[in-house]
């Protein structure tokens, strides 16, 4: 079995990966055929090999991570045609983007993938795991893809992944003289039925005929391009406005929390007072002065004039930061920027010829958990954390190696 | 993954055109198609270098982000479709000139056609096509996306004239 996949899907699906902020999911859609390669040799006669080829046209990303499964891999399957739709019998794999992870399944993704595999009722479903990884100076950053074929017997089992290229684009098949021929009769045939190839002003017809093709097909592209373009315009700008308003309804929540608070301090502060002169003179009484008075003289109740026009947290970074205009992703732990001593990622002078290098085990290791996937989804749960913040991450509660769940030290 | 020595001059050229050093100019390398047959691995590769002062073939490396963005940009879309207009220019070129030498036999100039023929099928089969379909699916993608979010702009209006 093999597959293949074009760039441009290719290049989509890590666009979207790129774009988050955590471990990225979603689905595979193209279709499965067979093709048939005939071969001889002196040994036999001719022999055909069937080989199944799997096309990837298409992905569709989830929104978020466990948006078709839960904690214990048990897949919803509501909320898997909620996100399939009408796409669902296109399926034929889906796809997983870590950081700073081994080629390997993890244990919940092969759960996953057998519960997939019986749901969409699809014996041959794939699963790509991509993997970044960056060198310590984040100089040198390096996707890597792995395709499986999980079957009943082996997890680890994988199939090439071609991206389909132009190959060899240096034009040397043109041939620039002609191979010298004497023979008067073969000069004479090939004037006579040639000429059949070329128009009246010595270009070939199929020249031409291949350009128009070429040029339709482009200015297709071109009118598609300018169609998706404004497309992403208007996303963009409708993005925005949901943004604000979702600004807009937390600022005034929050408000509308923080004037409840007051009424309530001021509440429970009237309640309290001491005073006789209270019920004797309401209209001067401290509960009415309290109530009425301004909250700007009220020690006690003033807040910071610009608290509440400050974001919920803060995006700026120190006026030293070397990266003040491009914002560093946040990195997992075992990220290069967290010291890792079994990635060995970096040398440490610059140099980066080697330590990208990996092997694979090709063993399966059904305890070697995927922690990125705990770690980027405590990052996405929470408020993002500023650069200093990400690289100290700690683990969250999770089983570890004795069985006992329990939060890490120090975390 | 090392630029070679002509990445660094040509990169070194460049920078020291103006015969001040420019700060800002750096070279991105991307390294694609490596696969690793016997454990079935592909890479992607990009590495950001700088050429340094004193020799052209001296370089160190910068650090590079990507910076998230939900939209994809107009350059970004120029340059997409762009590439299989280039690579068209190239074949014509090409062609055009094997095409002007006349001491070519009709064989040899059928030959050559057939070869720019077979080469603009591989260019569109190979680029035009799965752009084309990449850029379709993407269309899609963009108008189910507003479509939700203009339903949850709605909803949003509606909670916060609530409030």
């Amino acid at each position: 079995m093999a597959a293949s996949m074009s760039g441009y899907t290719f290049s989509s699906v890590c666009y979207h990966s790129a774009n988050s902020n955590s471990d990225h999911e979603g689905f595979l859609l193209g279709e499965v055929r067979q093709e048939e390669t005939l071969s001889i040799s002196d040994s036999h006669i001719s022999s055909s090999e069937f080989l199944n080829v799997i096309e990837v046209h298409n992905h569709k990303p989830c929104a978020q991570l466990f948006s078709f499964y839960d904690y214990a891999g048990n897949v919803n399957e509501e909320n898997l045609n909620s996100i399939l739709k009408d796409r669902r019998q296109n399926v034929i794999g889906w796809y997983r983007f870590r950081r700073n992870t081994q080629q390997q399944m993890s244990f919940r993704e092969q759960v996953i993938h057998k519960q997939l595999t019986h749901i969409l009722g699809i014996p041959d479903l794939v699963f790509l795991l991509f993997s970044f990884i960056s060198t310590a100076n984040s100089s040198t950053h390096a996707l890597e893809y792995v395709l499986f074929r999980p079957n009943r017997s082996r997890y680890n089992q994988r199939i090439s992944l071609s991206i389909p290229n132009l190959g060899n684009t240096s034009q040397q098949e043109y041939k620039v003289s002609s191979v010298p021929n004497t023979s008067k009769n073969y000069a004479s045939v090939i004037k006579e039925h040639g000429a059949e190839f070329f128009d009246k002003d010595g270009v070939m017809k199929d020249i031409r005929t291949i350009f128009q093709v070429y040029s339709a097909l482009q200015e297709r592209v071109q009118a598609v391009c300018w169609e998706v373009d404004e497309s992403e315009r208007v996303r963009e700008k409708i993005q925005e406005e949901v943004n604000k308003l979702k600004e807009e309804i937390t600022l005034r929540k929050h408000n509308t929390a923080e004037e409840e608070r007051r009424l309530q301090e001021a509440t429970n502060t009237a309640v309290t007072l001491p005073d006789d002169s209270a019920l004797s003179d309401p209209l001067h009484s401290p509960l009415m002065q309290v109530v009425h008075s301004d909250p700007s003289v009220e020690p006690s109740l003033e807040r910071p004039v610009n608290s509440l026009s400050q974001p919920l947290y803060s995006t700026t970074l120190p006026p030293d930061s070397p990266s003040a205009i491009l914002l560093p992703r946040p990195q997992a732990v075992g990220s290069p920027g967290h010291p890792s001593p079994s990635l060995g990622l970096g040398n440490g002078d610059g140099s980066s010829s080697d330590s990208l290098n990996r092997q694979a085990t090709g063993q399966e290791d059904q305890d070697d958990e995927d922690s990125s996937e705990y770690e980027n989804v405590v990052s996405d749960q929470v408020q993002p954390p500023s650069v200093t913040e990400a690289v100290t991450l700690g683990r969250p509660a999770t089983l570890w190696p004795d069985g006992d769940a329990h939060s890490p030290p120090g975390s | 993954m090392q630029p070679s020595k002509l990445d660094t001059a040509n990169s070194s050229r460049v920078q020291w055109d103006s015969g001040d050093l420019d700060q800002g100019f750096v070279g991105l390398i991307f390294s694609c198609f490596i696969e690793d047959k016997h454990i079935k691995t592909g890479r992607v590769l990009y590495q950001s270098v700088q050429a340094q002062k004193g020799s052209e073939y001296e370089w160190i490396e910068i650090p590079i982000h990507v910076v998230p963005h939900e939209a994809i940009g107009n350059v970004c879309l120029v340059s997409a479709v762009d590439l299989p207009r280039f690579l068209c220019q190239e074949e014509q070129d090409t062609y055009r000139r094997i095409h002007s030498l006349t001491h070519l036999d009709p064989i040899t100039k059928i030959h050559n056609g057939s070869v720019f023929t077979t080469n603009l099928c591989s260019q569109m089969s190979a680029i035009s096509g799965p752009l084309l379909q990449w850029l379709e699916d993407r269309l899609e993608q963009n108008n189910r996306n507003i479509i939700e979010h203009q339903k949850d702009k709605e909803q949003l209006t509606q909670e916060l004239a609530s409030l």
